[in-house]
Order: structure tokens, then sequence, then C-alpha cells
């Protein structure tokens, strides 16, 4: 009883879930069931996206305040808690993550509700897969062991496959869903060769274990085994947290899929599994030998940081989609939080600093893709920059809306993207790390060019003649995401403190 | 009698022989078919080498569990993968993956 407490949050979520599911499969059809005139299925599915989508935020927000309440009990003092070890850890660090997850998770789901309805993609099976998927992103994010890893990673991605694919008629849709299915199988066996190599070098799947056989001087373990292991390991989330060179998927997953679907995979798949890398890291490879800038992970880490900064910025500058600019934004934001990683060799508060920039980033790019798609509406769904030429004049709620977001991920002070960066470099000076700083604070200035030029399109152009001009979406649902999303930004912006110290408090648990 | 120590290394070098062809194979071949077959030969190498790492340690049964764990969720991936490559074959009338190429800028 004490162990199901625990793991409240999960709960909600999984049993919401399945709710949802009966909700969605036994609910009274608008329509007799069959097909429309556009040759759509009509079952009990159909046409209730909304209010489905009401519960589902409902169900996620409800996990979020959980969470909260675990935190402010305290996860130390939850007897149950060690009966669901090591394959969920419930300390202070899931517990922030889980948060983090399920407000990005919340606010997706709230978009879906305005979205799917105005698009014609009127289709209920949305909610489920997000729930389920969730239930993965924060067994993935509290996992300490390959095998709880591996199974909260799989149960993220498949939810994930089949919400990019949701629109099943659109040739675009179906190719993003092909590309990220097959990239990510391909990640999730890279990953599990790795933990059997690592099983097979130290005899423990759980990274406590692992970690111990390594420090442990009196049997060694073969180093190649756990090198191997490590890099196949590292490999596989990388995938996941889209760092370049495994980012291939992520633009074309991103913009094949419905907003909502991306605004989703940014939130929570992203932020999971950089739960789940500064987890493995800092439990299993936290020994000197490993974790120090001659040898083991740092240096690797490093690279990867300073390609997946530098090529997300510069090829993002040259998209003419915004969402597809959106895309390769999100694969520089993985590239700073991987300084943040880096910096925890060193530093104190680099793990802090991780924690504080997913949070940060969650907020600001769930609010991002929200904002996209206020701006468009039914057969008009803006997607390019022309699209959104003169908006903020002539709807001035919309065009304030995504500036505020687009300005919190370039980095302006007050919002939370600012101080997310700020102490991200603030750790890799701390650790001695100048140039990556200094390479990361340059970065920032160029990913600033193509963030202000979707403002200099949204208030200093005027549509082209005869060009169709984008209305935005009316949606109590999007609205209040935007809402959402704009306090947390805007909250985490000018009180800083309140969320750094949660931060502080959740990595001094993390056994790192 | 050959020592138990060095039949281990030899189902390691095979699991890893398998790993490696199926590596290749998903990055070489185009057929979302084959690359999906490639991605099963992966997990399965994976199964070999976590049963056989666990002869090696035999006090406990971990390793096993995960190649248990590990068949069921390959399956499951399985499925919705299959349904993923059936709803591009019907836009397309094709399962080759170098065909999706309608999102490139």
């Amino acid at each position: 009883m004490n162990a199901l407490l625990a793991i409240a949050p999960l709960l909600v979520v999984g049993i919401g879930g399945l709710l949802i599911m009966l909700a969605e499969a036994f609910g009274k059809p608008q329509a007799p069931e069959g097909f429309d005139s556009a040759g759509r299925v009509i079952d009990a599915g159909a046409g209730r996206s909304a209010e489905i989508a009401l519960g589902a935020a409902v169900i996620l927000f409800a996990s979020a305040i959980t969470s909260v309440g675990l935190w402010l009990v305290g996860p130390e003092t939850l007897e149950g808690a060690a009966a669901v070890q090591p394959y969920l850890v419930v300390d202070r660090f899931s517990l922030f993550f889980w948060f983090t997850l399920c407000t990005g998770g919340g606010i997706a789901c709230l978009l879906a509700g305005g979205y799917l309805p105005e698009h014609g993609l009127d289709r209920a099976e949305f909610f489920p897969l997000a729930l389920f998927s969730m239930v993965g992103a924060m067994a993935l994010s509290a996992s300490s062991d390959v095998l709880g890893l591996f199974v909260g990673l799989e149960t993220m991605s498949i939810g994930v496959y089949a919400m990019i694919g949701l629109r099943r008629g659109n040739v675009r849709a179906s190719e993003a869903a092909l590309k990220y299915f097959l990239l990510g199988g391909f990640a999730a066996g890279l990953l599990l060769f790795g933990g059997a190599l690592l099983y097979g070098a130290t005899g423990h799947t759980d990274f406590v274990g692992i970690g111990a056989a390594i420090a442990d001087a009196n049997s060694p373990v073969s180093a190649g085994l756990v090198l191997g292991g490590l890099a196949l390991l590292l490999g596989g989330l990388a995938f996941k947290v889209s760092a370049v060179p495994f980012h291939m998927w992520t633009p074309d997953a991103y913009e094949g899929a419905p907003t909502p679907a991306t605004s989703f995979m940014a939130a929570a798949v992203k932020t999971a599994a950089f739960a789940s890398l500064l987890r493995v890291l800092l439990t299993g490879f936290g020994d000197p030998r490993l974790m120090s800038w001659g040898a083991g992970w740092p240096p690797v880490l490093a690279v990867l940081a300073i390609v997946t900064m530098t090529y997300g910025n510069l090829v993002a500058g040259r998209q003419e989609s915004v969402k597809r600019m959106l895309a390769y934004s999100s694969i520089a934001h993985a590239g700073y939080a991987l300084v943040g990683v880096v910096s925890v060799m060193g530093s104190k508060s680099g793990a802090a600093s991780v924690l504080f920039y997913m949070l940060g980033y969650t907020v600001s790019t769930a609010g991002a893709f929200g904002a996209l798609i206020l701006c468009g509406r039914r057969g008009a769904e803006a997607v390019s920059y022309e699209d959104l030429a003169g908006i903020g004049r002539r709807h001035p709620a919309a065009g304030i809306a995504f500036a505020f977001f687009l300005l919190s991920l370039a980095g302006v002070p007050p919002t939370a993207g600012f101080f997310a960066k700020l102490n991200v470099f603030g750790a890799a000076i701390e650790s001695e790390l100048y140039w990556l700083a200094v390479i990361g604070l340059l970065n920032s200035v160029v990913g600033a060019y193509y963030y202000l030029r979707v403002l200099v399109y949204m208030y200093m152009r005027e549509p082209a003649p005869g060009a169709p001009i984008a209305t935005p979406m009316r949606s109590g649902y999007v609205a209040t995401a935007l809402v959402v999303a704009a306090i947390l930004v805007l909250g985490i912006g000018l009180l800083p403190g309140l969320s750094l110290e949660a931060a502080t408090l959740a990595t001094l648990k993390s056994g790192g | 009698m050959i020592p138990i120590g060095n039949v281990i290394e030899h189902y390691v070098l095979l699991a890893s022989v398998i790993f490696v062809l199926g590596a290749v194979g998903f990055l070489v071949r185009r057929n979302a078919l084959v690359q999906l077959m490639s991605v099963e030969l992966m997990l399965n190498a994976v199964n070999l080498a976590l049963v056989a790492f666990n002869r090696q340690h035999s006090s406990d049964m971990n390793g096993q569990m995960v190649s248990f764990f590990v068949i069921a969720v390959a399956a499951a991936e399985a499925a919705v993968g299959l349904a993923i490559v059936l709803s591009f074959y019907r836009l397309k009338s094709s399962v080759f993956s170098d065909e999706a190429d309608s999102l490139r800028h």
C-alpha cells in the first residue's frame, strides 16, 4: 500500500489513461457509425476530442499536483518507496521531472483539444496514447535500472509513434511516423545492447550496482565491455534527446506530426530522455576514472554539445517553415542542456542547472508550439514565415503570445529561458570549461536571429498581395494552455530562486 | 570438457556478430520491412548476450528476466511498426524508406 502511495503520480496517469480509453470507446457516437462523406471513419471516438482532452489534461495536471504533494511530504519519509526500487526510484529528482513532464503533457493535451477539432482530425485516440506515453516518460525519468529504462523508453516511444501517424490519410504524417519508428527502434537496440554489455561486465542491471562494481578496485571489470556498453547506451539516449549526429529524425518527425503531438515530443520525450541521461551518468558512471576531463564521457558529451548547438542553430536559421525552425531550435536546446550535463563533472550546481533548464525549456517550447497552433485555422495552418506576416498587428493577442515564448526560447530576461541559459553557462564556468560557456553564448546570439525573424514577420511585414491572410483560431482550450504556459514561463523568470532551489534539492538526493 | 568461461565468450562473440549484422542491415537496406527485421535481429542478439552473460553471473536471474521483457516489448513495437508501414504503403504503394522524401527541404 505504501509502495502505491509512493508511485501515486504514475498511477494517476496510468489509471486515468485506462479510464479515458474506456470513455472514448464506450461513449455515444455523435453520428451513425460508418464513414462520412469525406471517407473518414465515424465511430465512438470521432467528434469528441474536445471533451476527452479536458479529461486528459485534468488527469495530467492532477498528477503534477500529486508530485508536488509528495515533494512537500518528502519522498524520504515514504516507506514503501523501497519496494519498487531500482525499477522506479521515487526521490526528489523523479518528483521534479514528474512535475515538469506532467505540466508539459497537460499543456499539449489542452492544445490538442483545440487543434484536433479545428483541423478535421477529431479523433479522441490521441489522449489515451498521450497518457500511456506519459506513463513511459515518467517511468523512464525515474528508473535506475537497464530493464526499467528500456521498458519506460519503449512505452513512451510506442505511444508517440502512433500520435505522429494520427493523420492517416496524410503522406507527410505517415512518413514522419515511419522515420521516427525505424530510427527509434534502432536506437532502442543500441541502448539495450549497451545495457547487456554492462550487465556482462559487472553482473548488475541496476546502475547503482554497475557503479559500485566499476568503483570496486578488488575485482576489476573489463574496461572494454564497460566503455563499449557506455558508448552504446549514450548513443541510444542521444537519439532520444536528438543530439547531432543522432538528430536525423527530429526535423521530419516534428514537422510531419500534428502540432500538439510535436509539442508533446518536444516537451515530454526530450525532458524524460535528459532525466534518464543525467541519472544514468551520475549513478552508474560517476567514478572519477569515467567522469573526468581526461577520460570517460565528459569530453565526448562536450563535443556532442558543441556540434549539436552549432548545427541546430545554423540550420534553424535557414528554414522557411516556422514549425521546422522550431524543430531545429529544439536540437539546439538539447545542445545547451548537454553543456549543463558536461558541467556535472566539476560543478556542484551542474545537475541542478540541467533540471532547471528542462523545466524552463519544457514550458517555453510547449507554449511556442501552442502559439503556432493559435495562429492558424481550419484549412490554413500557419507553417511558414509568410503565413505569419502582419499577424502581430492585426491580432495583438496571438502576436504577443508567440513573441513571448520565442523570447523565452531565445533567452531574453525576465523569462524562464534566460535564467535557464544563465545557470547552464554558469555551471560550465564553475567547472572551468570557459570555452564551452563562450561557444554556448555565441550560439545563443546566433539563435536569437531566427527567433527575432519571426517577430519581424509578425510586426513589420504585410502579407504579399493576393496571399491568404492568416487569422488565428478561437479556442478556449488553446487559450487556457497558453495562459498556463505563460504564467509558468513568467513565474520562473521573475522568481528563479524558488525553482532553482527546488532543482538543487532534487539533485542532492540523486545519489551523485 | 570445455571450461564454461570459453563457451560464454563464444556466445557473446556470436551475439556481437548478429548485432552488427542487424545494425549494418538497418543502415544499408532501404526496404522498411527489411529494416524492421534488422532491428528485430539486433534485439535478438541482445537476448542471446543477456542469457549468455547470465550463465556467467549465475547468482541471480536478472539477465534472463530482462530478455523476457525484451521479447514482449519487441512484439509490441513490431505491432505498431507494421501498422505504420501498412499506412505508409497505402499512401505511397511502396515500402522503401528512401521514397519517404516529401519532408525534405
